[in-house]
């Protein structure tokens, strides 16, 4: 057997409209460890109507919220995986396929920079990132949509060997930048080091990570329980209401990089879509979340 | 604030002003939105040509909430309604609030400064909408009034929807200038060295 074209597509659609419809069962239970632990009255409230919004998306089949956002896949390639068919297009006619028959419809936010003109597809969409899993006899697709809300927020920086006190100061200054623009409680996350460009994809891959996975570097496990402590000490709370509720999550990833090193910072919104799978040579299909 | 206020639509000047940043309210009645900069600009040349918007605004509200609607043999029908961010479109809203004595706008994430100060000129308030919470929003959605230019992408188009128990929503900036947004950015930066230095703290800690 092989993993096909049409095993592709069918999950690439899948994926994102699973992200639309179901908030990860992690940040159900974040949430509502949330509730437990707020002290704020009305950010209770919310974080309590967050959860109804949540079951209410994914007992009725609906979208949890109307930005359906760019579509966004992270692929790793199996090199012992069997591939049968056109992959990669099959990724870009998955989220065409999306589109034509997810009920209710998507709106339409894959903008043009150059014209704001605004439809389903445009030059380079989907986004899609590759990489190699040696070894490994499957394809692992992640599916991220990024809306406006929480993307916009997002930041980079670049610095001359920086301590780790500039860089923490740094995403304290875009966590305050981004007050409660980006619905919070938000997921940071937080890239160091690298390029510019691998910067950037190391911060958005580490908003992807679950919650409670402890980061293997103690440097950056002691880092993310910190900056967690502090973007909750800001106080803008959930929706901006106020309160102690301001991330759910602190992730931070690193690579080596020269002297120069670029820190970046971005946000998923409370509604943390991110859903995966594992598709085997085989046949069988692992998902997570 | 922890009552539910149950407000009807439309609402008058007084009781606009009564609203205080915090309260939870729930609206009944016609509410008008769009998610489109396009639109507010066409609002703006409606504004500078003396000719009504296809959808009568004035002493009534202005939402940023996308919604998807679509044309079927019985009329449009709204699919569903969700918030947008507001700032976006900071710098037309005082021109708008003013102008159409505007006494709700709304949506998420709340309006700089000049629009706090158009609100209280005028008797209006900011309503913060759950982002995310599309599917209790669009519960509310009773009837379609209008969908008004059409030629626009779905979430940009001028709707006027007859909502009932529509919320709970949070007055984030209410008619006496008070903003929740800016009380909540004054008091971060306010905190931000005391949260630096237990980050020293913590780090120091840490690193033994």
């Amino acid at each position: 057997m092989a993993i096909t074209y049409d095993m592709v597509k069918s999950l690439s659609a899948e994926l994102y409209e699973s992200c639309l419809k179901k908030i990860p069962e992690d940040t159900k239970d974040a949430l509502q460890h949330a509730v437990d632990l707020e002290t704020n009255e009305g950010a209770r409230k919310i974080l309590a109507m967050m959860r109804k919004s949540a079951e209410a998306a994914e007992s009725g089949n609906r979208h949890v919220c109307s930005d359906a956002g760019v579509p966004v896949y992270f692929v790793k390639i199996g090199t012992a995986a069997r591939l049968d068919g056109a992959i990669k297009r099959a990724i870009s006619d998955g989220f065409d396929h999306l589109v034509e028959t997810i009920q209710p419809p998507i709106l339409k936010h894959v903008t043009n920079p150059l014209t704001n003109e605004r439809g389903y597809k445009g030059k380079d969409m989907p986004i899609v990132s590759y990489d190699l899993i040696d070894g490994a006899d499957y394809v692992e697709i992640v599916c991220q949509p990024k809306a406006l809300g929480s993307g916009r927020w997002a930041a980079l920086e670049i610095f001359s060997f920086p301590t780790l006190e500039t860089i923490e100061k740094y995403v304290m200054e875009c966590v305050l930048k981004a007050g409660s623009q980006h619905c919070p409680p938000v997921v940071v996350g937080v890239g160091i080091g690298g390029t510019f460009d691998l910067c950037a994809k190391n911060a958005k891959l580490a908003t992807l990570r679950p919650f409670g996975r402890k980061n293997p570097e103690p440097i950056l496990a002691a880092m993310e329980q910190r900056l967690l402590a502090a973007v909750n000490k800001t106080g803008f709370g959930p929706m901006g209401t106020g309160g102690d509720t301001t991330a759910l999550a602190v992730h931070v990833e690193y690579s080596s990089g020269h002297g120069f090193t670029p820190v970046a910072v971005c946000f998923n919104c409370w509604i943390n879509r991110r859903a995966g799978a594992r598709l085997y040579n085989d046949g069988h299909i692992e998902r997570f979340e | 604030m922890s009552d539910i206020r149950s407000l009807t639509l439309p609402i008058d000047e007084a009781a606009v002003r009564a609203l205080t940043a915090g309260d939870f309210v729930t609206l009944t009645g016609d509410i008008v939105l769009t998610a489109g900069l396009p639109t507010h600009q066409r609002i703006l040349e409606c504004m500078r040509e003396q000719k009504p918007p296809p959808i009568d605004i004035a002493g009534g509200t202005l939402f940023h909430l996308g919604s998807y609607s679509q044309d079927t043999p019985n009329g449009f029908e709204v699919l569903y309604i969700n918030p947008t961010t507001s700032t976006r479109f900071n710098a037309v809203m005082p021109e708008i609030i003013r102008h159409y004595g505007l006494r709700m706008v709304g949506g998420k994430g709340g309006l700089d400064h000049a629009s706090v100060t158009a609100m209280r000129d005028t008797g209006c308030v900011y309503l913060s909408f759950l982002g995310g919470g599309s599917p209790l929003l669009s519960d509310a959605i009773k009837e379609v009034k209008a969908v008004a230019w059409q030629d626009l992408v779905s979430h940009y188009r001028l709707v006027k929807l007859h909502v009932e128990q529509l919320g709970p929503l949070v007055v984030g900036i209410d008619a006496k200038g008070n903003s929740t947004f800016e009380t909540l950015s004054a008091q971060a930066s306010e905190r931000l060295p005391e949260i630096l230095q237990e980050l020293d703290e913590a780090r120091a800690k840490a690193e033994g």
